[in-house]
């Protein structure tokens, strides 16, 4: 009798320091070799792996190993007539890409290198009756859409521009009995998409809708033995995981409620010592997407080698403060 | 990217690997340039299926290749007879069907088959539903398929009831699936729901219709059945958190009334202070305040600026309206957009005034608590206790009686609460903030409790490990609180909500903000000796505390400063009385 609690077992030999270093040459290498399978094989969330690898590097104080103009000359070949921007050349604009295309030209301090105003004709065409966001004309509905649309309007200073109260009357049509959040209305709460929707409450200001103790009763309780946090119950951790649930803590003023010392050994072990760069897990291969959140994650837990980090919009600090972007937080 | 094991591997594995990606991204490469170059083209045809097929029956993923599938289907449908359509948009299904053995959880795929579905002349639901039945067979947790089934199941003309059986089913087959427990919470307020109180025909729901807003609707012959399927769960398997989940939202299920809790009017200062039962901004919800009779233009604010929602707001009359003693008033605060008010009478001699429910247990903490019959809840009360007689390190078991003890009568239960409070951080440590502070607020409702039946405004909980402060929005009317001996580390801004605060009290905690403490009319006195105010500027908020005479600061690191007591009186010029 009794479920088998589904975890993993921290090796004592697993990393326990953080080596920053290799993995500022693990991401400032990856990308160099571009007929590289794994690379190829993603370009159809090019734009999302920049922000990825641009995000960490920044943490990191080591922004300026890449090549800007490159960048900045690929966001600009991104953009289509409907102003919306696509994970890459050939590919069709969607709400996931045009966000991180806008939040890297934010850490660069360069957004005027596109059309703001059609970027955000796009997100306002986007917006559906019922308040929701469709992620692209081909009319995919979910809470992540949602955050993507305010959070690109948040970055440019056009917050009026959609129909705010329907937006936020739509989020909260997909809160559950859990507190959490899920993709549509009567969907499953899920940690990455109650990160979107604590996230999308924040920057609307609307926190105070949420059940920010029974919401943070269902996220500290997805801390397992391991240290490290599932994105729902009876699932395995994951670095990517932990991060929506830390940031999501962090939002509602409960961080404390989980232990963080035991995370922080968790998202050190899943770092690989041979090539740099953060896995889902210990023992599994590294890519930047797990970089990111688990260097996101040390700093939200208060990891001083790292730039302090925004929980709602997973960018430096400094960076919002220079755009003067304070979202809220509950305390 | 997700479960990836590195492998260990010779030179010469590498190699062979090496050799056999290069071919696999040769073939890719060519597929996608020709694929590219065939939709700038602006050709849509049989061939642009086929390249895309290949592509994607091993990449699901790539969001413009089913776009451009679309594209071409569209343009095919314009073509063809509809039998013909009704064959294309079935080969499509069929196709769907293959890449989603690649992957259950492509976001892609399962969009494009909720798409394929609108276009199908004649779409087949029964059979739609049998696809989702065994996708959940492989795997009960995929909420991409729950979510393609709940669309299924709209067009399908499947009952409530018929659904609430399958998700019986599954219960029954593995407690421990927390999709369909979550499932059934959105099922049950739709059983049978009693009609609205304003029972217009075309009440459709809104979209807030979610079992968070609406979860009081559930019938009660339905919830014993409900309790007995989450006793089922639990006495199996002690440790599975889905049943546990499940049966807390279902005791915690009432809903607090919308009203104006609590309308103070003070002479000093002109002031008015107006509690809601949750928090509101008061220039969206159409605040309105007559006094005399007549309507009154006033700046509403909240007590921190830190807040643009707050379950209280304050304003200041227009000078001289209210502050002849001899003179008595009458004040009316409405909230127009829940049609509701509340009166409050200023009589002639009176300094103060103040008009609000006898607040009882239930209503107090309604938010929380079930408002279920006592004696059912006697009942489960005796079969958790049972359970950890069996169990007595489970956690879920442990807290789940907490929850109901308080249901019941949480004076009574206070001791063993507190107790059980005490096992739950030694079998959980982990978690061990999260029921210190679930403690403190549950001290803090008894509380306030206490506060009630003894009708005085102190409110006074020393030396009880509080570890942090809540509802204090119920404490407007406070004039003496004492919180020493705790560890509480801040004040914070909520704190400010204490309009009528004259003396505070909190030694001996680990303070460091003052935050709180901020523009609070009437506090006098405030003692916070042995705390951690370390700088200068963490006193800045007292400056807005224009009575404050005595201030004690003794044991906290602030005194270091240089030059600390100059410093103070040029910041707090008012205090007197200033102990270092
Ligand atoms: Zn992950």
């Amino acid at each position: 009798m009794g479920t088998q609690v589904k975890d993993v077992i921290i090796k004592p030999d697993s990393p326990n320091t953080l080596l920053l270093d290799k993995h500022a040459d693990y991401i400032a290498a990856y990308g160099s070799k571009k007929d590289d399978y794994e690379y190829t094989l993603s370009e159809y969330l090019r734009m999302s792996g920049i922000y990825w690898g641009l995000t960490v590097m920044d943490l990191m104080g080591q922004l300026s190993r890449m090549n800007r103009e490159e960048i900045i000359d690929f966001i600009k070949s991104c953009q289509h007539d409907c102003g919306g921007i696509s994970a890459s050349i050939g590919h069709d604009p969607h709400l996931l890409y045009t966000l991180s295309a806008v939040q890297i030209l934010s850490l660069y301090d360069c957004i005027n290198v596109i059309d703001v105003d059609k970027v955000v004709d796009y997100v306002r065409g986007l917006q559906q009756e019922d308040g929701s966001f469709a992620g692209d004309k081909w009319g995919e509905i979910d809470t992540r859409f949602s955050f993507c649309a305010v959070a690109t309007l948040a970055l440019l200073g056009k917050m009026d521009a959609i129909k705010m109260d329907k937006a936020v009357e739509f989020v909260l049509s997909c809160m559950n009995f859990d507190g959490g959040f899920g993709c549509r209305p009567g969907s499953e709460s899920h940690a990455g998409q109650i990160y979107c929707c604590t996230g999308f409450l924040s920057v609307t200001g609307q926190l105070h809708q949420v059940n920010a103790d029974l919401l943070g009763w269902w996220l500290c309780e997805r801390q397992l033995p391991s240290g490290g946090l599932n994105g729902r119950p009876e699932k395995l951790p994951d670095v990517c995981y932990s991060w929506w649930v830390l940031a999501s803590l962090k939002i509602i003023g409960r961080i404390h409620w989980i232990d963080k010392a035991k995370l922080r050994n968790f998202i050190l072990a899943c770092q690989d010592e041979e090539t740099g760069g953060f896995a889902d897990r210990p023992g599994d291969m590294v890519d930047p997407f797990h970089t990111l959140f688990g260097v996101a994650g040390l700093s939200l837990l208060g990891d001083e080698q790292i730039k302090p980090v925004n929980p709602v919009f997973c960018m430096p600090e400094d960076v919002l403060q220079r755009i003067g972007l304070q979202p809220d937080l509950l305390s | 990217m997700h479960g990836r094991v590195k492998l260990k591997s010779t030179a010469q594995q590498e190699e062979e690997k090496r050799k056999e990606r290069e071919k696999k991204l040769k073939a890719f490469v060519s597929t996608r340039d020709a694929v590219l170059k065939k939709r700038s083209a602006g050709e849509q045809d049989e061939e642009a299926l086929h390249l895309t097929q290949l592509l994607l029956s091993s990449n699901p993923d790539i969001a413009t290749l089913w776009n451009y599938r679309r594209e071409v289907l569209l343009h095919l449908e314009t073509l063809r007879e509809k039998d013909e359509v009704q064959k294309l948009y079935e080969c499509e299904l069929h196709f769907i069907e293959v890449c989603l053995k690649v992957n259950p959880k492509s976001y892609g795929c399962w969009h494009h088959r909720t798409w394929v579905n609108t276009r199908l002349p004649r779409p087949d639901w029964t059979r739609e539903l049998g696809l989702c039945d065994r996708c959940l067979g492989l795997d009960e947790r995929n909420f991409h398929c729950w979510d393609y089934r709940r669309t299924v199941v709209k067009e399908s003309g499947v009952s409530v009831e018929q659904d609430l059986e399958f998700t019986e089913r599954l219960i029954g087959s593995n407690f421990s699936n927390y999709s369909s427990w979550h499932y059934r919470s959105t099922l049950l307020p739709r059983l049978r729901p009693p009609p609205p109180p304003d029972s217009a025909p075309d009440t459709s729901p809104a979209p807030s219709a979610s079992p968070q807003v609406h979860s009081h609707r559930v019938c009660e012959e339905q919830l014993l059945k409900e309790y007995e399927l989450a006793h089922n769960a639990f006495f199996t398997d002690p440790n599975d958190q889905s049943a546990w989940f499940y049966y807390r939202w279902l005791l915690g299920r009432a809903e607090r009334e919308e009203m104006i809790s609590c309308v103070y009017i003070s002479r000093e200062g002109e002031r008015v202070s107006v509690a809601f039962s949750k928090p509101v901004h008061a220039l969206a919800v159409g605040l309105m305040l007559v006094l005399d009779g007549q309507p009154q233009r006033v700046e509403w604010r909240c007590a921190h600026p830190r807040f643009r929602h707050s379950p209280v707001w304050l304003c200041d009359l227009p000078p001289g309206s209210i502050s002849d003693m001899s003179n008595e008033h009458n004040l009316t605060v409405h909230w127009t957009e829940k049609h509701t008010h509340r009166d409050c009478a200023l009589y002639t001699g009176c300094a103060e005034s103040w008009c609000r429910d006898s607040a009882t247990d239930q209503e107090l903490f309604r938010s929380e608590l079930s408002v279920e019959k006592s004696s059912v809840l006697q009942a489960e009360l005796e079969s958790c206790n049972q359970l950890l007689e069996l169990e007595p390190q489970n956690k879920w078991c442990l807290l789940t009686i907490i929850l109901l003890m308080r249901a019941l009568d949480p004076l009574g239960h206070e001791k063993e609460t507190l107790a059980h409070f005490q096992s739950l951080k030694e079998v959980d440590p982990m978690r061990s903030s999260y029921y210190s502070d679930l403690c403190s607020k549950f001290l803090i409702e008894n509380t306030i409790l206490k506060m009630e039946y003894a009708e005085v405004r102190v409110f006074s909980l020393s030396n009880k490990n509080l570890t942090t402060l809540c509802h204090l929005d119920q404490l407007l009317l406070v004039t003496h609180i004492n919180l020493s001996s705790n560890q509480l580390v801040r004040l914070p801004p909520q704190f400010a909500m204490l309009q009528c605060l004259e003396v505070l009290e909190a030694d001996d905690n680990a303070i460091e903000s003052l935050e709180g403490l901020y523009h609070l009319p009437k506090l006098e006195e405030v003692s916070l000796k042995n705390n951690h105010i370390c700088k200068l500027s963490d006193l800045e908020s007292l400056a807005s505390c224009i009575k404050l005479a005595r201030l004690d600061l003794r044991g906290n690191p602030v005194h270091k400063t240089a030059n600390i007591e100059s410093e103070i009186s040029q910041l707090l010029p008012l205090v007197t009385a200033l102990s270092l």
